[in-house]
């Protein structure tokens, strides 16, 4: 199977439903996200968007309902997992950055391991991600000892280093003190700008604004609307959406 | 107008003593009498061990009896029955570089060049090959010596050493089957931990030294010596796998979601993320079961193995020398003090040296 074809969709999912025990906590969601595509979704707090981005590099186990990425259908199949983890990077809210190694280590490790790629490549690539995202100097530091915008771009980087073709972002600047997430959000905005396939749940409008192809907005385990963002953020049919919008945007 | 603010100065030594210790009459009186009190005992003790004691052996035992102090005399008299125990008096000098081996291996290992999985093995597979063709010989024009034989300062380490070898890495097993998803996995190694944990060491050392060969079949027996081994490595392995479970416990969750999202497979992401952490949280703990295994060692003189305790027990014997236990005792002492004051400061620079990264 070759996960690099380039033809088709970069995700697709169709009918997907997730349980919680007896908590239904995606109901029948059905979305297609092309290559390249910039994908912004939003929703009040229990609404199901961490849990569907999750779903995508199989970080929760989905009930029902197909899931193909690069053309890869996420089973059971271990190998198919192991496959498409390799080739979805995944930003979280709390960093998850390894404390026990330097912020380098952090950005080599999976490269040399998974990718099995050679330590002085891999150190390579790591520079350069780390200079990409304007912190090459922090390099030989642990990540306790940085602050927390810094840590989320080394995140990135680590993220990066793996060549991945998609970029999950699960909240990437909710747990950032204000003055740091215009850091965090620029270097999104950069990758986005390069083409990178990007689903990014944030309740960022702004960002949503500048980069985003297509806003989503989740509610209940459901998506309740989809469109562009000039359309999205300007006339929304919704009245949840306008709703959970106003709440976001008049502060 | 700006104002300078001046730290009062710090109080002198003598200051600072008078602070602590003499600041009211009364005060100064019971530091005076605790003072008299602790130079009294230090003088006495002293006095025991230094002033009035007997060092040579040239008297005798009778000479050394009579004296004030200790009678230093039935440790140079005795000391190869306290290192060594019954081994043949004529190959003693091998029982001696064995436990130079087992220092020199555990010295090596403990230092941060050696932790590559290559050079651990070396070292380890080196000294313990070492240490079997010293101490048993029947080799190499050795004369052979059966484990039977065996006994003190290098029976201990050799207890205590692999003891730890094998029921480390049993007690990372246990841990990881203790937190397997699979219900009846984590509760079967939960129910034999529990089990082992809520028999004493003694009757664990007793069944295997005793009970096992009647079970076995004759082949699959082995000395007598590697029974009670793989007794107390399993006994060390059920505690040491509810710390380092503990200290897994202590990683958060995003740490291994984080090594599965990059594509990690189980055991990259055991071995190089999760490990790594719960170790660290681990290691006070860990050290204090090291400290408490070593220690510990002395009780396989119940199955008839004589360790540095109980050849120490022989040393003053039931001739000569039975006066002069007490010193017997405190040279003993001694010698658990400096492998287990060591075994504690190492671990004080574990970490010192993992808390590096700490956030």
């Amino acid at each position: 199977m070759n996960s690099t074809q380039s033809s088709g969709p970069a995700v697709r999912i169709e009918n997907l439903d997730k349980y919680y025990g007896s908590f239904h906590a995606l109901r029948k969601i059905n979305l297609s996200v092309k290559r390249g595509e910039r994908i912004v979704v939003c929703g009040p707090s229990g609404s199901g968007k961490s849990t569907m981005i999750r779903c995508i590099n199989r970080l929760e186990q989905h009930n029902g309902g197909r899931i193909t990425v690069l053309g890869t259908e996420l089973n059971d199949d271990v190998g198919n997992i192991d496959e498409i983890r390799r080739e979805v990077g995944m930003v979280f809210q709390h960093f998850n950055l390894f404390p026990h190694m330097t912020v380098l280590e952090n950005c080599m490790i999976a490269p040399m391991i998974v990718r099995k790629r050679p330590r002085a490549e891999a150190e390579a690539t790591a520079r350069r991600y780390l200079e990409k995202v304007r912190i090459p100097e922090q390099a030989m530091k642990f990540p306790g000892q940085l602050s927390g915008g810094q840590q989320q771009r080394v995140a990135i980087a680590r993220a990066l280093c793996m060549q991945p073709q998609i970029m999950l972002f699960d909240e990437p600047t909710s747990a950032l003190d204000p003055e740091m997430i215009a850091e965090v959000l620029d270097v999104m905005v950069t990758l986005a700008a390069e083409g990178m396939t990007m689903i990014c749940v944030t309740h960022e409008m702004g960002f949503a604004r500048r980069v985003a192809d297509r806003v989503i907005f989740m509610e209940g385990g459901e998506i309740v609307e989809e469109a562009p963002p000039e359309e999205f953020f300007a006339v929304s049919r919704n009245e949840r959406t306008r709703q959970f919008l106003s709440q976001v945007l008049d502060h | 107008m700006e104002m300078i603010v001046v730290a009062p100065p710090a109080p002198g030594r003598i200051e600072d003593l008078r602070r602590r210790f003499f600041a009211t009459p009364l005060q100064s009186l019971l530091s005076l009498i605790s003072l008299a009190i602790m130079v009294f005992i230090a003088w006495k003790l002293l006095n025991w061990a230094i002033f009035s004691a007997v060092f040579t052996t040239s008297g005798g035992p009778e000479a050394c009896q009579a004296a004030a102090g200790a009678c230093w005399s039935v440790i140079a008299a005795r000391w190869r029955i306290i290192l060594f125990g019954l081994y043949p008096f004529e190959e003693q000098w091998r029982s001696a570089l064995a436990c130079v081996t087992v220092v020199v291996m555990t010295t090596l290992s403990c230092m941060p060049a050696f932790w590559t999985g290559r050079r651990i093995a070396l070292v380890w597979g080196t000294g313990a090959a070492l240490y079997y063709v010293l101490m048993k010989g029947g080799v190499l024009g050795l004369l052979y010596v059966g484990e039977e034989a065996w006994g003190g300062l290098a029976l201990t380490l050799f207890i205590f050493v692999t003891t730890c070898l094998i029921g480390f890495p049993l007690a990372i097993c246990l841990a990881l089957l203790r937190r397997s998803e699979l219900p009846w996995i984590s509760r079967t190694t939960g129910l034999i931990i529990d089990a082992v944990r809520s028999l004493p060491l003694i009757s664990i050392l007793f069944t295997f030294a005793v009970v096992l060969p009647f079970a076995l079949p004759q082949w699959l027996q082995g000395d007598k010596l590697y029974r009670v081994i793989l007794g107390s490595a399993l006994f060390f392995s059920a505690y040491q796998a509810e710390i380092v479970r503990g200290g897994m416990q202590g990683v958060p969750k995003g740490q291994e979601e984080a090594a599965m999202a990059l594509g990690m497979s189980y055991w990259q992401r055991i071995g190089r993320i999760l490990l790594p952490q719960a170790m660290r949280n681990a290691l006070p703990a860990t050290i204090n079961q090291f400290v408490v295994a070593f220690k510990e060692t002395s009780l396989v003189v119940i199955v008839g193995f004589f360790e540095i305790l109980a050849s120490g027990n022989a040393a003053y014997g039931t001739g000569d020398w039975r006066f002069a236990y007490v010193e017997v005792y405190v040279f003993i002492a001694l010698i658990y003090f400096v492998f287990v004051f060591s075994l504690s400061r190492y671990g004080a620079f574990l970490e010192r040296r993992m808390s590096v990264g700490e956030r």
